[in-house]
């Protein structure tokens, strides 16, 4: 099952690798990962992400995204069936 | 250096280099003392700091600097700051990163970093620190231009601080230390305001007490950190429920405390962890469910629902699902619950007779001193300014389980990292942030050569700092392990060609002295803690003497293995 991050962080230095070290660090692989520029010194990523294992939440995933400094919006999306 | 230090200093009074900038955004910022080593590319930042009102503590290895800056944080809950070149400078201050991470340490880190003009292009001394230490963060900087300095300090104090602290890096390449920039000006730092607390949670948290029949009361750092021991002692005292403490949860219901029953998980006490194993109810402040705490996650209170109240909401299920989450202020909720004592005379009765049975003993049979009882009595008679600064190994456990703890602060200890080498720089910090505190450094003869260097430090500013080394010439604690799990195959801790401590210490020109009977225990402690200045006690314990109680590992907390005085 692939679930959907979309988060809007800061365009500063090492926000984008903050955000993709701690999704896989925190026991998920990253399927999708699309990225743009926003017009407001920020950048839209989304991701697509599958657990390791059945011992991960997504939820908690989730909180632990938005608690990252620079990460300015998330919203945890749909599920995809693959 | 001195052209450029020059050339500042005839610049008008608005006109500062990147660096000098930087050590006006401390001084602004309430920094009193930092620790740190220079070199090559944080020279601009040394030459800065010279003319400033800082103290600048010289460690003499930058791990020492980072955990001195860590134990800075959490002995005074401002922000702890260490300072270290690039290269080799940044990556030795990694490990006090993870361990201020770990530990929810207010830290903040700056490192030199090479030109922006090399980065990127292996110049000498660079690394990519803030790539290195992204999972080791709370956030992390690198400074391009000095205009951004200001706020970017401003920024780094806070993050470091607010919520759940914790530490933040901020890399500085030289060039952009030495350009001259205009005095900037310094945002006022946001006071954050707590979040609302979440009446609905609060009151299910309430309805959940109250219907509870067995609840305990399960204390973590974050009661501390939150500034909440006051509330959490009402709140036990108000309902009578019984109390257990995580690592770093001691100290915030004093351990003397009727209610308190001891730590659990790994090596807690008998009585503290059968209460959770039995318990209907855990009220979880400011703790994780970190793995030497819980033991088995699936035979761990096995009956028990859960309110857990934290400052971090990523905290909330992440290893056992709670009925009610109350994320904020913790004082704060903790003042709103427990408003009627709920009715649980019985479990009281049943947690106090188990509290009484499974009490350590002290009257180990020999004329060997007997680690536990020792430091039982050095904590009692240094008293309420007592803290305790520990190394990891059998030790760091024995001080847990024995030492008296009246206040969350008197307990630093590298729980979440378990870094040996902690414990002399961190008791360094302590004293020097708290001089009137009686900082006692407990370590073992492995822990002590990780960071032993810092004596140098202990005596050139005249730290009073009391060191209990506890020579069991292994490393103990592994030394354990391998003898009750890996069938006595001892593999690689025998240190029974330890230097010999006591000329060691002398040698740094730190007084020192041994203890190997039981006898001279009393003097000894009355020596160390009468010594005006840093002093070492060199005391012989037995090899063979292990940690008990013990959950073996893969366990649950229930399924403790047990000590007698004849296995010891
Ligand atoms: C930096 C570091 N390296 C290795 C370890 C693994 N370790 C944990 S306890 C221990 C032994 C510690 O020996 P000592 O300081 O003499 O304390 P004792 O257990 O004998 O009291 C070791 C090697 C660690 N915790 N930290």
């Amino acid at each position: 099952m692939i679930r959907t991050i979309n988060c809007e962080i800061d365009r500063a230095e090492g926000s984008l690798q903050r955000l993709i070290g701690l999704v896989e660090r925190r026991g998920f692989h990253i399927d999708v990962l699309e990225m743009e520029a926003e017009g407001n010194g920020g950048r839209r990523v989304a991701l697509g992400v599958r657990a390791r294992d059945s011992g991960r939440c997504f939820d908690v995933l989730g909180r632990q995204i938005d608690r990252l400094i620079g990460v300015r919006r998330i919203a945890a999306g749909r599920e995809m069936a693959v | 250096m001195n052209a450029q230090s020059a050339h500042v200093r005839v610049e008008p009074a608005q006109r500062l280099s990147g660096a000098g900038l930087m050590v006006r955004a401390l001084e602004r910022l309430g920094v009193t003392t930092v620790f740190g080593y220079p070199g090559g590319a944080i020279m601009p930042l040394y030459d800065a700091l010279a003319g400033s009102g800082i103290r600048h503590i010289l460690v003499r290895h930058e791990q020492a600097a980072a955990f001195a800056a860590d134990a800075w944080g959490r002995t005074t809950g401002e922000v702890g700051v260490c300072i270290a070149t690039s290269g080799p400078g940044a990556t030795n201050l990694i490990t006090g990163l993870a361990n201020a991470m770990m530990d929810s340490a207010p830290m903040v880190a700056i490192t030199g970093q090479v030109g922006t003009a090399v980065m990127g292009t292996d110049a000498f001394q660079e690394v990519d620190i803030l790539g290195m230490t992204l999972p080791v963060v709370k956030h992390s900087y690198v400074v391009r231009d000095p205009a951004d300095i200001p706020r970017v300090m401003v920024e780094a104090f806070e993050i470091a601080a607010m919520g759940r602290p914790g530490p933040v890096l901020i890399d500085l390449p030289k060039d952009v230390a030495s350009a001259l920039t205009d005095d900037g000006y310094f945002p006022a730092p946001d006071r954050p305001v707590a979040p609302e607390l979440d009446a609905g949670a609060v009151e299910a948290a309430e309805r959940e007490i109250q219907a509870a029949e067995r609840p305990v009361l399960y204390v973590g750092g974050g009661v501390g950190l939150a500034g909440a021991t006051r509330a959490l002692r009402a709140f036990a005292e108000r309902t009578g429920i019984p109390a257990i403490a995580t690592l770093k949860g001691l100290g915030a219901l004093p351990t003397g405390h009727p209610q308190h029953l001891g730590m659990l998980g790994m090596h807690g006490a008998r009585a503290a962890n059968e209460a959770v194993h039995d318990a209907d109810l855990l009220i979880v402040c400011g703790a994780r469910f970190d793995d030497r705490a819980t033991g088995r996650l699936d035979t761990f209170a096995p009956g028990a629902r859960v309110i857990h109240i934290d400052a971090d909401p990523a905290e909330i299920g992440k290893l056992r699902a709670a009925q009610v989450a109350v994320t904020g202020d913790l004082g704060a909720t903790l003042d709103r619950l427990g408003r009627t004592a709920p009715a649980i005379g019985s479990w009281i009765a049943r947690t106090q007779a188990a509290k009484a049975a499974h009490a350590a003993h002290y009257d180990a049979p020999g004329d060997d001193v007997y680690a536990p009882a020792l430091l039982k009595a050095i904590s009692e008679a240094a008293g309420d300014r007592f803290v305790a600064a520990c190394d990891v190994g059998q030790h760091q456990m024995w001080a847990a389980q024995h030492c008296r703890f009246s206040r969350p602060r008197a307990h630093l200890t590298s729980a979440g990292l378990g870094a040996m080498g902690y414990g002399l720089p961190a008791g360094i910090a302590a004293k020097l942030a708290r001089p009137g505190d009686e900082v006692v450094v407990i370590t073992g003869d492995g822990s002590i050569m990780m960071n032993i260097q810092e004596l140098a430090t202990a005596r050139r500013y005249g730290v009073a700092v009391k060191i209990l080394l506890l020579d069991n010439s292994r490393l103990g604690l592994v030394r354990q392990w391998q003898e009750l799990f890996y069938d006595r195959n001892y593999s690689e801790i025998d240190l029974s060609d330890n230097p010999d401590f006591v000329k060691v210490a002398e040698a740094f020109g730190v007084e020192a002295f041994r203890i190997s009977l039981r006898e001279e225990v009393g003097p000894g402690i009355e020596r160390l803690l009468a010594a005006e200045g840093p002093c070492l006690a060199h005391v012989m314990i037995d090899p063979e003497h292990n940690v008990w109680p013990l959950v073996p590992p893969g366990k649950g907390n229930i399924e403790m293995m047990h000590h007698s005085f004849k296995r010891m």
